[in-house]
């Protein structure tokens, strides 16, 4: 594959349901080998991206292409070179691990051979080694994330869209799948995966964020948080941290308190404003005078989250 | 290619498999039916309850009492003391037929001049054997009607020949409903069977989320219509055939044609129910709406199916718009094939419909299917 060539690519994609607009001009473009977050909130249109993209929905403009391919024209030669996990869940849960992966070689066109020795390995990578006669439906949550996973990627796809992989799932399996998309992206395969977790959203190497169909702030990381968050966040340890964020919520609308993105963080308040640290002083003044122990104020690093939080404003 | 469908129809059977009680409840269901109205409508009605209010008690009104009796159809329920009783036990349902002899029966009767009259109420209600009530009672007032002529004439009714209808019926000769009844519950069952097994094939897909997955996978919309349709035509087919060797020992529905003509046609008829069946599984967002469908569809057939109405007793509107509907041809090429060993020769005219009809239903669902999934 030409290495200038983006994986994949979205121009100014839009689709409208009636008179809704979904998706409103989005545009971004993935290397091959990235890992590529794609964030927003419920109903921003990321699974109706994904979709255009997959060429599942027509879009009402713009034009997706995978692998250097039109997906409007060429989805007949895209779809043996890409895998896809949607928001539902993908397998036949009626069906053993077996028969899943199975069905989803066979669908690929591997040979008997092919298939034995690909059923082996995603056995081993879902850890499901043993387990090949446990129907679908009879596996937890996190088990049957990693299953669709390896099923997806039985046929060595190229390219991989992954809606919400991990929603409902915990910690622990989180982890373990972070772990396979790491080994698969180390191979080689470009990853397009949606989250809700901020977490999740610091392991990849790009990330756009996608807010009422419009692509917020796109980027690595580091970048993000440098073009929507210049300066650190001053974080709050307060006693009581929600009798403080009213306290201080009520200081702005007063107007005794410069605007300022106030939200708790666990038992913290971060305070996301440019010059956030100016802000120490209003602080500790509006919180005596609302009878509150204003305790230690730290300068930190903003997390993805702070950022997300203040580009959803 | 051929290794995809396979792929996806031996997953079909897998569902099947674990959906057991589906085509089991289907079969078993359709046979429980189809022995049910076998049998009820196979036997012929007899011993309705009758009451009889005799106002004459004379030995000829005993005899007509006898005679309605000997017919089969009736069983003497007793005596009623007046009217209001009568009406009484009409009106309860305790009876189906009410029998009143005028005072004057007999003398009517032996009077040269006489007009002898009974009166004969019937429960309209339960239209069938309220008509087959009927048909007995005219029988015995011809034949005593005829007798009463010739001792007027004074004839000996024994001894007079008259006009001696032969009459004879062919393909039922024994007129059993069940011969008529049965196809149609078969042919029905089929329809059905097809139908909605077709209709389940992608909305359920669709209800639990893996429509897109097979949709992302390397299937052409072809792969895909083919591969769902083959567990659907077996599971029909099989179905079918097993209905029909059960009618045939059960209630002696003959095979008189030939099998390989009506092994031909059925296939050309599943292929047109599960065309029918494919456009209504991508209308439908899940399995529920898809069942619906179905009957809804299925019930419109019923109506041309002749079961509960023959085609031809229908208005004229519905007797055209009859000639669209695949289940109609079907039918007629069906009870056609069995009963009267109808060969092309005779059945071409709706094995040519049911091929146009075929053709019409097939491409268009072809069309509208592949849309739905590309
Ligand atoms: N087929 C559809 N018809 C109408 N509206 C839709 C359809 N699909 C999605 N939407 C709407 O588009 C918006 C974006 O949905 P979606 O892409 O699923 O969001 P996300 O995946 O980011 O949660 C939502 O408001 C949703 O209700
Ligand atoms: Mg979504």
């Amino acid at each position: 594959m030409d290495a200038q060539r983006p994986a994949i690519l979205a121009q100014d994609l839009v689709k409208r349901f009636g008179d809704f607009t979904a998706v409103n001009g989005v545009s971004f473009e993935v290397q091959p080998g990235q890992i590529f977050g794609f964030l927003g909130p419920n109903g921003a249109g990321k699974t109706t991206t994904i979709r255009m993209i997959l060429g599942l929905l027509k879009p009402t403009a713009g034009r997706a292409e995978v692998l250097g391919l039109p997906v409007a024209q060429a989805a007949a030669q895209i779809r043996p070179r890409v895998g896809y996990m949607s928001q539902r869940f993908s397998l036949y849960n009626d069906l053993t691990v077996r028969q899943n992966l199975t069905f989803f070689g066979r669908a690929y066109g591997l040979s008997d051979a092919e298939l034995a020795e690909r059923m082996r390995q995603a056995l081993d990578m879902a850890g499901l080694a043993g387990r090949e006669h446990v129907r679908t439906k009879d596996l937890s949550g996190g088990w049957r994330q990693r299953l669709a996973l390896s099923a997806a990627v039985l046929h060595r796809p190229q390219v991989l869209f992954l809606d919400e992989p991990t929603a409902g799932v915990d910690p622990v399996s989180r982890r373990a799948f972070w772990d396979m998309l790491y080994s698969l992206a180390a191979e080689g395969v470009t990853v397009l995966v949606t989250t809700h977790y901020m977490d999740e959203a610091e392991h990849c190497q790009r990330l756009a964020f996608i807010q009422r169909g419009r692509l917020t702030a796109c980027g690595s990381p580091e970048e993000i948080k440098r073009s929507l968050m210049p300066g650190p966040v001053l974080e709050l340890a307060p006693a009581d941290a929600g009798a403080a964020l009213q306290a201080l919520r009520r200081a702005q609308q007063a107007g005794r308190l410069p605007p300022a993105e106030i939200e708790l963080y666990g038992s913290r308040l971060h305070v996301v404003a440019p010059e956030a640290h100016r802000l120490r002083r209003p602080i500790a003044r509006a919180l005596k005078a609302a009878g509150l122990d204003p305790g230690p104020m730290d300068l930190i690093e903003p997390s993805l989250e702070d950022v997300f939080i203040a580009s959803m404003r | 290619m051929l290794v995809r469908i396979w792929a996806l129809a031996k997953k079909e059977f897998l569902h099947l498999r674990h959906d057991w009680w589906l085509p089991a409840f289907m079969l078993i269901g359709g046979s429980m039916e189809l022995l049910l109205v076998g049998w009820a409508t196979s036997r012929p009605i007899t011993n309705l309850p009758l009451r009889v209010l005799d106002h004459d008690r004379s030995p000829a009104s005993r005899r007509l009492i006898m005679a309605l009796e000997n017919t089969g159809t009736f069983e003497l329920d007793g005596f009623a003391s007046n009217m209001a009783s009568l009406r009484d036990s009409l009106d309860r349902g305790e009876i189906n037929a009410a029998v009143i002899i005028p005072p004057d029966y007999a003398k009517q009767l032996a009077s040269s001049i006489g007009r002898p009259t009974v009166a004969v109420i019937l429960n309209g209600a339960e239209s069938i054997p309220a008509s087959e009530a009927l048909r007995a009672v005219e029988g015995v007032v011809t034949h005593l009607g005829q007798r009463v002529a010739l001792q007027r004439l004074r004839r000996e009714p024994e001894r007079f020949a008259g006009f001696d209808p032969s009459l004879r019926v062919w393909f039922n000769e024994s007129l059993s409903k069940a011969l008529y009844t049965t196809p149609a519950e078969l042919g029905l069952m089929l329809e059905f069977t097809v139908l909605l097994f077709a209709a389940l094939a992608f909305s359920r897909e669709r209800e639990l989320g893996t429509l897109e997955q097979l949709l992302v996978m390397p299937f052409s919309s072809a792969e895909l219509i083919i591969g769902k349709a083959i567990p659907a035509l077996v599971v029909g087919f099989t179905d079918f055939w097993i209905m029909l060797a059960m009618v045939h020992a059960v209630f002696d529905v003959p095979l008189r044609g030939s099998l390989l003509l009506l092994f031909v046609l059925a296939f050309l008829y599943v292929l047109v129910e599960l065309s029918k069946g494919l456009v209504l599984s991508v209308i439908s967002r899940t399995q529920h709406q898809a069942f619906l469908l179905v009957m809804l569809v299925g019930m419109a057939d019923f109506m041309f199916t002749g079961y509960a109405v023959p085609v031809e007793g229908m208005p004229r509107a519905l007797q055209f718009l009859a000639n669209f509907v695949p289940a109609h041809h079907w039918l007629t090429i069906l009870r056609g094939i069995l009963l009267k060993s109808a060969g092309l020769d005779v059945l071409w005219s709706h094995v040519l419909a049911l091929l146009l009809l075929g053709a019409v239903v097939m491409t268009f669902s072809w069309r509208f299917v592949r849309r739905a999934l590309d």
